[in-house]
């Protein structure tokens, strides 16, 4: 019984970040129909900042509102540079073109940085637990589930009070019509960039406060969690995309501490084939999005 | 008959054995000039080229983007590593591997053979799972399942130590036991050449390339994708895992990261670069990314030495460093993805050029259709269709009914449920309520490819063609379908089909660069190849001028009556429905309102008042 308390609580931890990440995925693909493979990226270069923060001598006070800043201006960038010259693409040219740039970003990385892993130290805190009668409960996971649940409450606030969030949910139910109706496209998704930036900065504020280090390939993985989360709960859906961050985490957790010792260590395969029998049987997700086709 | 030979027999294979000395020629031709230390790299060119072939019978055909084909790659590499290993050799690795499998040595084809066949039938596997996702053209779901293949291969290869003797030290061939000759490497791709050529011509080709220009019309069609994409995947993996088994037996060994993200990375790359459609443009993509990044590779180790440029400064050293070419790599993704998304040469084939320049046979204008063969009696009968949209009630029973032979109208004002009615009709929505059959045939839960091979077909008011397949082939698709599953009809010859739809001078022009109105009539032929026994149209005239609406109903009468189908169109345009119709149907708000001869439609005040809204006589 303690164990599952602490293995739930583990799992929204890690959910949480994964929520985060996939939300800002679902922003994007509301507005583009795009998978963002490249959403990882954000992970990566504001991970090489912390690095170089952290050996300049700054505390994460203040590395983590410069690695949330910083993700969401390479967010924009990367929107400047690379997708706002495939919007209205096939399917097949907005995915690969999101790979192209996730395969740029972690080159770029190898070329100028180096291969090697760049280490910096966690906050102290990090590891630090406290009980609440015989289970005990690693602060961190509690920071990161409260903070979540903060950002998403927000994140409702915006989208469904602003007219910002209005004209992006608009968009993200039927982008031409929307546009008829004088949403302004350019702004629209820049600002969805922008929020999906922040979303993975605060995502990426917590992943590397628990990795301790960052390398040319460290999005990677970041980025295929958000991914999966985000198709998991059906792509399109905001909701749809944190409930799959979170069902992600907990399904990850409960695997790894039930699985058998011969197969624990393939704890990751395992779940990625379980999404893939996931999408075989149930294509568009937990929670479906009626984009029914006009013929 | 000669021609059809000429152009997907013939050509193709005089083609494929054109690109094959090129490839080597120029391979052997470059060693000759730089040296042997060139002959690695022209292995490894050539290796490639038969797996980006692999890949190409796949998602070039397919448009289905897969992630996994190297996790196929993977599966066959270990395999045939694993037996074609001397066991002492392997006994030093994996002394502990399942089944026995340390002491085994198969002969190196023999160890192929087996690889093959392992990953083919894993494929078969991953193939139902990407027909049940429905994959489709740039489906997401389709490429995380792939990538899923991909990411569990690598995980097994890394821990799954007892077989493939894990992480670091991986399996490897004695030296001298390797790969001595090219031999293999010519022999496997002409083979793979010829192979792809043909399926890309092939009916199941063809069927499978037009559901990836527009899936929904390829049902309409009576295509079934999911059979023409695992045809292709099954042809397709078996070219990738046989390429894998020579890259493995060439370089001597096999590790974890030999078939992952990067050389999915590059073959993808090369497959996207030329053109994923043709194999002419995926061997172009080969041979330019290959040189690309042997430049790059030089370029980045040697610096601003090489080639004499004598570069130097600031600039030179900071783009001449290492890891250039991995960025070269990422960035011809991403270029031609924004720039050019289709390749350099998209779907050309060097054989099709040379068909058309040199191809024989005949190739004049076909004698006009018939008019009337044997009508065969029949009913479309539709009873008590009802459908809601989540409340929305779109259609409240509506009952019609069509004979072979009988032009039946069906009018309403935009939203009256026109095309609801059509789509119950072609299964692309089911009803809530109700049921619909030919004669006595009940036929209201089928899918829309099983309803357009019994016999009734549509076209789209927002015209759905397979836009880079040309005119004729266009027109083939359907006759390749009917051939099959309409084959006891009379079915129209494809060039009569489209000289009588007037679109003989664009017949080898892309569907893509006609005009509107061109585009209508070429929906109409296609259909029409189909031969159905009931023709479904949507709005064959919006859009179109007064005149052209009257030569549409010309060519729909003409066509329907040398098919001998009944037909249903559906316009809100009166004018032209009257002209058109024995018999009429009008529709409002979801009900049939009235039905009789043009004559009493238009004199019924319930349609003038659905039409004209309060300025009508009640």
């Amino acid at each position: 019984m303690n164990q599952l308390i602490q293995n739930l609580v583990d799992g929204l931890g890690r959910g949480s970040i994964y929520a985060l990440l996939a939300l800002g995925i679902a922003v994007i693909f509301g507005v583009m129909h795009l998978v963002n493979f490249a959403h990882g990226e954000l992970i990566t270069v504001s991970g090489y900042l912390a690095y170089w923060m952290f050996i300049s001598g700054v505390t994460w006070y203040l590395i983590a509102p410069a690695v949330v800043i910083c993700a969401v201006i390479v967010s924009v960038i990367i929107e400047q540079v690379a997708f706002r010259w495939v919007r209205g693409a096939a399917d097949f040219t907005l995915l690969l073109t999101s790979f192209g740039v996730h395969f740029v970003v972690e080159a770029l990385f190898l070329m100028y940085v180096s291969a090697s892993v760049k280490s910096f130290n966690r906050p102290g805190w990090i590891a630090n637990t406290f009980s609440v009668g015989s289970v005990s409960v690693e602060i961190f996971d509690m920071v990161v589930i409260l903070v979540t649940l903060l950002v998403l409450g927000l994140t409702a606030l915006i989208l469904q009070r602003t007219m910002f969030g209005l004209a992006l949910r608009a968009a993200a139910e039927d982008f031409d019509t929307a546009r008829l109706m004088g949403v302004k496209s350019d702004r629209v998704i820049r600002g969805a960039f922008m929020l999906s930036g922040l979303l993975a900065g605060i995502a990426g504020v917590f992943w590397l406060m628990r990795a301790g280090a960052t390398s040319p390939g460290a999005g990677t993985t970041p980025m295929l969690k958000g991914v999966l989360a985000a198709l998991i709960g059906g792509l399109g859906s905001l909701k749809g995309a944190v409930i799959g961050g979170f069902a992600l985490g907990l399904a990850e957790v409960l695997l790894r501490s039930n699985l058998p010792g011969s197969v624990a260590s393939l704890t990751d395969g395992v779940v990625f084939a379980l999404i893939a029998v996931l999408f075989i049987f149930r294509p568009q997700g937990l929670i479906t999005v009626s984009h029914a086709e006009r013929v | 008959m000669f021609r059809l030979f000429d152009r997907d027999v013939a050509f193709p294979l005089s083609g494929a054995l054109l690109q094959f000395l090129v490839l080597v020629g120029g391979g052997l031709l470059y060693t000759a000039a730089v040296g042997g230390s060139a002959e690695n790299l022209v292995t490894a060119m050539l290796i490639d080229a038969v797996m980006v072939v692999g890949l190409q019978i796949y998602i070039g055909n397919t448009g289905v983007l897969s992630f996994g084909h190297i996790g196929f790659g993977a599966i066959a590499g270990y395999a045939f590593a694993v037996l074609a290993i001397d066991p002492a050799r392997k006994g030093t690795v994996i002394r502990n591997a399942p089944w026995g499998l340390d002491e085994v040595q198969l002969s190196p084809l023999l160890a192929a053979v087996v690889a093959v066949g392992v990953a083919v039938v894993i494929a078969v596997f991953i193939g139902l799972g990407l027909a049940r996702s429905g994959a489709q053209s740039g489906a997401v779901s389709a490429t995380v399942i792939t990538l899923a293949l991909l990411f569990v291969t690598h995980e097994l290869a890394i821990n799954w130590t007892d077989l493939t003797g894990g992480d670091r030290a991986g399996l490897s061939f004695s030296i001298g036991d390797t790969l001595q000759s090219r031999w293999p490497i010519y022999a496997v791709l002409l083979g793979a050449l010829v192979l792809a050529r043909l399926f890309a011509q092939s009916r199941s080709g063809r069927l499978a390339q037009a559901a990836r220009e527009d899936d929904l019309a390829a049902r309409a069609m009576g295509v079934n994708p999911q059979v023409q994409q695992m045809v292709a995947l099954l042809f397709s993996v078996a070219i990738v895992a046989t390429a894998a088994c020579l890259r493995v037996y060439s370089v001597g060994n096999i590790t974890p990261k030999f078939f992952f993200f990067d050389y999915t990375l590059l073959t993808l790359v090369m497959l996207i670069v030329g053109g994923r459609k043709g194999i002419s443009g995926s061997l172009l993509g080969v041979v330019l990314i290959t040189a690309g990044r042997e430049i790059t590779r030089r370029l980045g180790t040697t610096g601003y030495e090489f080639f004499g440029l004598g570069l130097d400064g600031t600039i030179a050293n900071v783009v001449f460093r290492e890891g250039l070419s991995d960025i070269f790599l990422g960035l011809a993704m991403l270029g031609f993805m924004i720039l050019r998304p289709s390749g350099l040469l998209d779907d050309w084939e060097v054989d099709q050029w040379l068909f058309r320049r040199f191809g024989r046979g005949d190739d004049t204008r076909p004698e006009p259709l018939p008019e009337t063969v044997n009508i065969e009696p029949g009913t479309l009968k539709a009873t008590d269709l009802s459908v809601d949209f989540g409340g929305f009630r779109a259609l409240t029973s509506a009952s019609l009914d069509a004979r072979s032979g009988e032009i039946v109208g069906l009018i309403g004002p935009n939203g009256a449920g026109k095309t609801t009615l059509v789509n119950v009709i072609t299964g692309m929505v089911q009803p809530t309520e109700g049921h619909f059959g030919i004669n006595d045939r009940d036929l209201t839960s089928a899918e829309p490819y099983v309803l357009a091979r019994s016999g009734i077909v549509r076209t789209f008011q927002n015209l759905r063609l397979f836009s880079s397949l040309t005119v004729r082939e266009n027109v083939e698709v359907a006759a390749r379908v009917a051939e099959v599953h309409r084959a006891d009809r009379v079915r129209p010859g494809v060039d009569a089909l489209i000289a009588e739809a007037g679109l003989w001078e664009h017949r080898d022009r892309r569907a893509s660069e006609l005009d509107y109105g061109n585009s209508r009539r070429l929906e109409l032929a296609r259909a029409a190849a189909m031969s159905p026994q009931f023709l479904l149209l949507d709005e064959p005239t919006s859009g179109m001028s007064d005149a052209e609406s009257d030569e549409m109903i010309e060519q729909v009468r003409h066509m329907a009556a040398t098919i001998g189908a009944g037909v249903l169109v559906i316009d809100h345009d009166l004018n032209f429905i009257t002209g058109i119709s024995d018999r009429i149907y009008a529709l409002d708000q979801g009900r049939i309102i009235a039905v009789g001869t043009p004559e009493e439609i238009q004199a019924n005040p319930m349609v003038q008042s659905a039409y004209l809204g309060s300025a009508a006589p009640a």
